[in-house]
């Protein structure tokens, strides 16, 4: 146990760790110049009860780490049981806010299911197409897709968080192509990805909520009704272009604390962010996320195994995906989707469950030269 | 492996430079005008609190103030539960409960629901954390002393508009225009900044009124007006040199921190908006006159022993017969038809014209509002009785402080002063504004003829005179009583019950500190003016004296010597 310590601590990706870490720090910083006190009687929380959840999530990564990911894979499938019970759980007893049920209480403690259920599906994944040999044929993606993905997918639309489940699509067809795909199946998602864009959204359209429909009528003109339903878009453009070249300032940033910006500590902090550190501050903050995720690939390049391979690109696929969501969502190049941006956002099962995910990517890139025995 | 994992590389990367392309096209191309729209919703103009001016006695005493309070509105749509809304809010206020249901089921966004609540009432409303409803900071004019002084100071309106007296005819002083500033604000419309030029004050007015005088003036009414059940009384007190208004107050009267209640006759400033007949008070014009105009001296005689003259194809009478009298004595006794002798030996053209040298028929310019100027006739358009009767006071119209003005000429060596009642007016800083300087006062008589006239008025006092009940120990007094029958409206003649009994004077006479005219209306049971006036005048003469420390005449070579005694 002690060499094997030794040669954790030796290989152990302080890259990675650092990133998430100053990602973290940011977060909470602007987390606090978003909801900072403008009046003398208020007196917000958010940031202290974020550093809380820091904590918890850097114990919970190094716990990750102490343990070979090989265990994720033994487990997978007793997770995946355990989330979809949970995600059943929220949408019979759950915690409804903003019009979707999406929380669960646990005595004091309330928590987002689907936050952890993301990350669960990509283990179960994972582990379920390490058991497939060679290139997937179309056979073996339906199967995998009516088997273990309709399911969630049905209970979190229900819900209905649309955000994680199209997370869960594109997570499903992400690590599908990581494991690699026939041809064949290639071209037939092209194809029936061209035919069904009008047909399909003809259903998902009607299929969808008003709030939900709204969000995409003011993604498309958010000047329609700058009050309405546009508001949320514009209030974000609004914050990022009056950030300029060198932005306002840490804590001189109205937007955000002015209540202007909706979701303002949450979805929509990377407008708070833009706005006090400008352009710089911007770009700095992308090479972050950049080399976050390039890392992630490299790591999952390195991987000693397939399962290890699939895991850490579907970990940064996830990463990837959300921070794409969520800036462009507070860019208005994207529709509003309720989706938080990784490590910055505050919600602490989303930065636990992220924690969670870089010390899974720190394990496989830390034991990326062991053997099986 | 590695194949995919270039592609995936470079389509993530692809994607950062996508998001970068955006950053610049918002922070860059379009920076300048989000950043305007920020600035925009973020900015709010916020009425700047206006406070009026303070107003001062002439000895710095507060006869107005502000206090601060809040003003309770509501947004009738966001309040919930309306009915308990009411009844808790009516019972901080005292209102009707439906009253103030009413409000909130008015129409519109904003209402107000009680206006001025003291900051007790406010917080205790605030505490009860009702939805839609809100405060704003709000200034109530307070006037200390009540009713005291009201017909000067006057009165404002719910909105600090002015209504009345000083507060309306200075109003451009006391006032502030306001205006707007811009402050941040949230998107809640809460305002974030709070400047310190978020409060404009108006200038302060200091008046000639002392407030020890004016107290002693409205006593005297107070007592005048019981002894004698009047319809109404007035009593202006000035510095006859100056034209400086020590005191003025009428009955009735009002307070002016209930303006909004009060009548119309209570409102009015009787002493320059009301004309009446002066009576005998106005013999001073053909008395001065005929000095003026070396027609009589003082021992003149004039045979008053019918006790009645033919005037035209009218009749004046005495009281009663007065035998044969001197000039002198036709004043003192206040000889209707000695007076009337001196009419006709005057003249229409000469009396008229000495009317008018002592400002009759026009304002005497007082700064307050609403000021008539009186009437009397042209001399062409005169009766064939005109010429006595307006000699005896009669068949002009006249305000109570002309007469008073016409008074002070003869104390002042017969200079026709200005009447006021702002001495001055200085800004919130203290940096003087204005000030009173009497310019352009004409002579109404020459010196000569005022000390002589005012010989005559010192005998009204004295034993023989009209006025003895006027005369105050220690100081001597000069003066002139009047009785005039008021005109009924409805028969349009005389009426044999209702007169106006006044006395006008100054005291002490040959050193005048104060000129006062007190003016009762129809008073009951006695209708001289030697009767009813003139003891007012004495009263309040000597508690003024007293107040103002004039040594007594009379004791000016006693008090050299002061023994002690063991």
């Amino acid at each position: 146990m002690l060499k094997i310590d030794r040669r954790l601590i030796r290989n152990f990706d302080w890259a990675t760790f650092s990133l998430v870490i100053l990602l973290s720090i940011i977060g909470i910083m602007t987390i606090y110049s978003a909801t900072r006190p403008l009046l003398p009687n208020e007196q917000p929380a958010f940031h202290i009860k974020q550093i809380y959840w820091l904590l918890i999530g850097m114990s919970a990564l190094f716990l990750i780490v102490s343990f070979d990911y090989i265990w994720l894979s033994r487990f997978a499938s007793p997770l995946y049981a355990a989330g979809i019970v949970l995600l059943l759980a929220v949408l019979i007893a759950g915690k409804t806010g903003m019009g979707a049920q999406r929380w669960l209480n646990i005595g004091p403690l309330s928590f987002q299911p689907s936050e952890f259920f993301r990350l669960i599906f990509i283990i179960f994944i994972s582990r379920y197409f390490i058991t497939v040999q060679d290139r997937m044929s179309l056979i073996s993606m339906l199967k995998s897709f009516l088997m273990f993905t309709f399911i969630p997918l049905v209970i979190l639309i229900k819900q209905p968080d649309l955000g994680t489940a199209i997370i869960l699509l594109i997570m499903f067809l992400s690590i599908s192509l990581a494991k690699g795909l026939q041809k064949k199946v290639i071209a037939l998602l092209i194809i029936l990805g061209i035919i069904s864009i009008p047909f399909i959204g003809n259903i998902f359209w009607e299929g969808l909520k008003d709030y939900q429909k709204n969000r995409l009528i003011a993604f498309m003109e958010p000047d329609a009704d700058p009050a309405g339903i546009g508001y949320h878009i514009n209030q974000s453009k609004v914050a990022i272009g009056a950030g300029g070249f060198l932005g306002k300032g840490y804590l001189h940033g109205t937007q955000g604390p002015f209540r202007f910006l909706p979701e303002k500590q949450t979805d929509f902090i990377f407008a708070v962010f833009a706005e006090e550190w400008g352009l710089f501050g911007s770009v700095f903050l992308l090479l972050v996320y950049l080399a976050l995720i390039l890392r992630g690939l490299d790591t999952a390049l390195k991987a000693k195994d397939e399962f290890g391979k699939l895991l850490a690109s579907g970990i940064t696929f996830m990463f990837s995906t959300y921070f794409f969501i969520n800036v462009g969502m507070t860019l208005g190049i994207m529709p509003v989707v309720g989706i938080p941006l990784p490590f910055m956002s505050y919600g602490g099962t989303a930065l636990l469950s992220n924690f969670i995910a870089a010390g899974i990517l720190i394990n496989i890139r830390a034991r990326r030269y062991e053997l099986f025995y | 492996m590695r194949k995919r994992a270039i592609i995936l590389n470079t389509a993530i990367i692809f994607g950062f430079v996508a998001v970068f392309l955006r950053l610049v096209d918002l922070m860059v191309l379009n920076h300048g005008r989000l950043s305007e729209r920020a600035n925009i919703q973020q900015l709010k103009q916020e009425d700047i609190q206006v406070r009026r001016g303070f107003i001062f006695d002439r000895r710095g005493r507060e006869l107005g103030v502000n206090l601060e309070v809040e003003s309770l509105y509501c947004n009738p749509d966001a309040v919930a539960s309306p009915e308990t809304a009411a009844y808790a809010i009516s019972r901080v206020t005292g209102k009707r409960e439906d009253a103030v249901l009413a409000k909130f089921s008015s129409k519109g966004r904003f209402v107000w629901v009680e206006r001025k609540l003291n900051l007790e009432a406010a917080e205790r409303i605030r505490k009860m954390g009702i939805k839609g409803l809100g405060f704003m900071p709000d200034a109530k004019r307070f006037y200390p002393k009540g009713r005291l002084a009201s017909h000067i100071i006057g009165a404002v309106g719910i909105d600090n508009q002015a209504l009345e007296g000083v507060e309306l005819k200075y109003d451009k002083f006391l006032k502030t225009p306001g205006g707007k500033i811009l402050v941040t604000r949230d998107a809640t419309g809460r305002t974030l900044s709070k400047g310190e030029d978020m409060e404009s004050k108006g200038n302060n007015i200091v008046l000639t009124i002392d407030e020890g005088l004016q107290y002693i003036v409205e006593k005297g009414l107070d007592n005048a007006m019981l002894r004698w059940q009047a319809s109404a009384a007035t009593v202006i007190m000035m510095n006859p040199f100056t034209g400086e208004i020590l005191a003025l107050a009428n009955r009735p009267a009002y307070d002016s921190n209930s303006s909004m209640n009060a009548k119309d006759f209570e409102k009015r400033n009787r002493a320059i908006t009301d004309c009446y007949e002066p009576g005998s008070t106005f013999k001073i014009i053909v008395g001065a006159a005929v000095i003026e105009e070396k027609e009589v001296n003082l021992d003149t005689r004039f045979d008053c022993s019918k006790g009645a003259i033919s005037v035209g194809n009218a009749v004046i009478h005495d009281e009663h017969k007065h035998g044969v009298l001197t000039f002198k004595e036709v004043i003192q006794k206040s000889s209707n038809v000695g007076s009337a002798m001196l009419g006709m030996q005057l003249g229409k053209e000469r009396l008229y014209k000495y009317a008018k040298l002592f400002g009759f028929g026009e304002k005497t310019g007082i700064d307050l509002p609403g000021e008539v100027s009186g009437w009397i006739r042209p001399p062409e358009k005169w009766s064939g009785m005109s010429l006595g009767t307006i000699a005896i006071g009669q068949e002009v119209a006249v305000t109570p402080l002309q007469i008073l003005r016409a008074y002070s000429a003869i104390a002042n060596g017969g200079i026709l002063i200005k009447p006021h009642v702002v001495s001055e007016i200085r800004s919130p800083d203290g940096t003087l504004i204005y000030s009173f300087t009497p310019a352009g006062n004409k002579a109404a008589i020459s010196r000569q003829t005022a000390d002589i006239f005012k010989d005559i008025l010192k005998t009204v006092t004295e034993e023989g005179g009209t006025g003895r009940s006027a005369s105050v120990e220690g100081n001597q007094v000069a003066g002139k009583t009047g009785t005039a029958q008021i005109i009924d409206p409805k028969t349009r003649r005389y009426s044999r019950e209702k007169y106006v009994s006044s006395f006008v004077g100054f005291v002490p006479a040959d050193n005048p500190m104060i000129a006062m005219i007190v003016v009762v209306y129809e008073p009951r049971g006695q209708i001289y003016g030697g009767v009813v006036a003139a003891p007012v005048f004495k009263e309040i003469a000597k508690q003024s004296l007293s107040y103002l420390n004039v040594p007594r005449e009379d004791t000016n070579e006693k008090n050299v010597l002061v023994v002690e005694r063991r």
